[in-house]
């Protein structure tokens, strides 16, 4: 879990950098269109683990064990 | 305008656009069926909803995979915002995009270690049947204005007219796949509610949210081609118009028509895509198209 937050803000900063980087800079098109394909996607996946919320330590186990429960 | 900017701004029309037209889908199938319905803002609140909801990965899941499918489901519809409304490149750019929807909904089922999701994936190979009519189609738009570059098509109809009069039935091939891709559809058999949320079912929380997400983006991609290539250079209004239009009727369709079995759904999608197809032939050969 630790492991999985670290990846998540190092993508985080990556793609916010990259994407900030191309709205300042006009970069040859390939580029642009390169950080946008992996950069949006990576950027709102980062933002999501992140923000989204976990459960209980004491209902972690039941949670993971309960699969085909849908939404 | 900067590119990126360009990019970005599209991608949240897209988002914002398709969710409102799948949220008012959603509305006028309730209204077929005399039910109030959800509001027409429900489906963007849902998807922004999930992204707080809590979230926790199954173990039966193969996790990067489970994980990873969902930004290849984003990833290959933002191809999409920048090959369409952005750049106005290749259709045949499009074309891969939604082959890949295809993996992704196969892959989605697979990765999740559920019976349900298995079973959608197999049933997402059946129905990649609706390629070939949609490859039918952007073969004829082709073959009539000779190029797939969708700047050249606009260019062509604003000079010949809109190709949905010259070549209605391929305008109707790609319709269909519009129906088969709209939520509730009778051709949805990856969806259908026997399998609860077919490959979606073990994605709950932030991974549904996404998906939804995606999923809006992919409604606006669809529609925007659709009336971009049959129906000419458009006003913005056009479009707006054109998109309510279409999610009316095919709320129409899919609220009076029955979700078809796997035999039935891929049987009528390719006996209706060999009539547009003949068809379409036939008027090409006897000179109907010019």
């Amino acid at each position: 879990m630790v492991n999985q937050k670290i990846t998540c803000i190092i993508l985080l900063v990556l793609s916010t950098i990259a994407i900030l980087a191309c709205l300042v800079v006009d970069f040859e098109a390939w580029i642009v269109y390169t950080v946008a394909i992996f950069g949006i996607p990576a950027w709102v996946l980062a933002l999501g683990l992140l923000t989204m919320a976990k459960p209980k330590p004491e209902d972690a186990e039941e949670r993971v064990r309960e699969p085909f429960t849908g939404y | 305008m900067n590119l990126m900017a360009d990019i970005l701004i599209n991608v949240v029309i897209a988002f914002l656009a398709g969710s409102l037209l799948l949220g008012l889908h959603r509305k006028v199938m309730a209204r077929v069926q005399k039910r109030p319905g959800p509001p027409i803002v429900q489906h963007l609140i849902h998807s922004l909803k999930f992204f707080f909801k809590e979230t926790a990965i199954p173990k039966t899941v193969s996790k990067v995979f489970y994980i990873g499918i969902v930004f290849i489901l984003a990833l290959i519809w933002i191809v999409g915002v920048i090959v369409g409304p952005v750049a106005h490149d290749s259709l045949l750019i499009l074309f891969g995009v939604y082959a890949v929807y295809k993996i992704v909904e196969h892959n989605s089922g697979s990765s999740s270690g559920s019976p349900y999701g298995k079973l959608s994936c197999v049933r997402a190979v059946l129905s990649a049947a609706t390629e070939l009519p949609l490859f039918a189609a952007i073969v004829f738009v082709y073959l009539v204005t000779g190029t797939m570059n969708i700047g050249e098509i606009i260019a062509y109809q604003s000079v010949h007219g809109p190709l949905i009069f010259s070549i209605p039935l391929a305008a109707l091939m790609f319709f269909m796949l519009i129906i088969t891709k709209s939520p509730y559809s009778p051709f949805a058999i990856t969806k259908d509610k026997a399998l609860i949320s077919g490959f979606e079912t073990e994605h709950f929380g932030f991974l549904r949210g996404f998906m939804l997400f995606s999923e809006s983006i992919a409604w606006y991609v669809m529609l925007w081609v659709f009336l971009t290539i049959f129906f000419g250079p458009l006003t913005a209004v056009g479009y707006l118009v054109g998109m309510i239009a279409i999610s009316f009727i095919t709320g129409f369709i899919n609220a009076a028509t029955p979700l078809l079995s796997p035999n039935h759904s891929v049987m009528t999608q390719i006996t209706i895509g060999a009539i547009c197809f003949f068809g379409t032939v036939l008027m090409i050969f006897t000179g109907v198209v010019a």
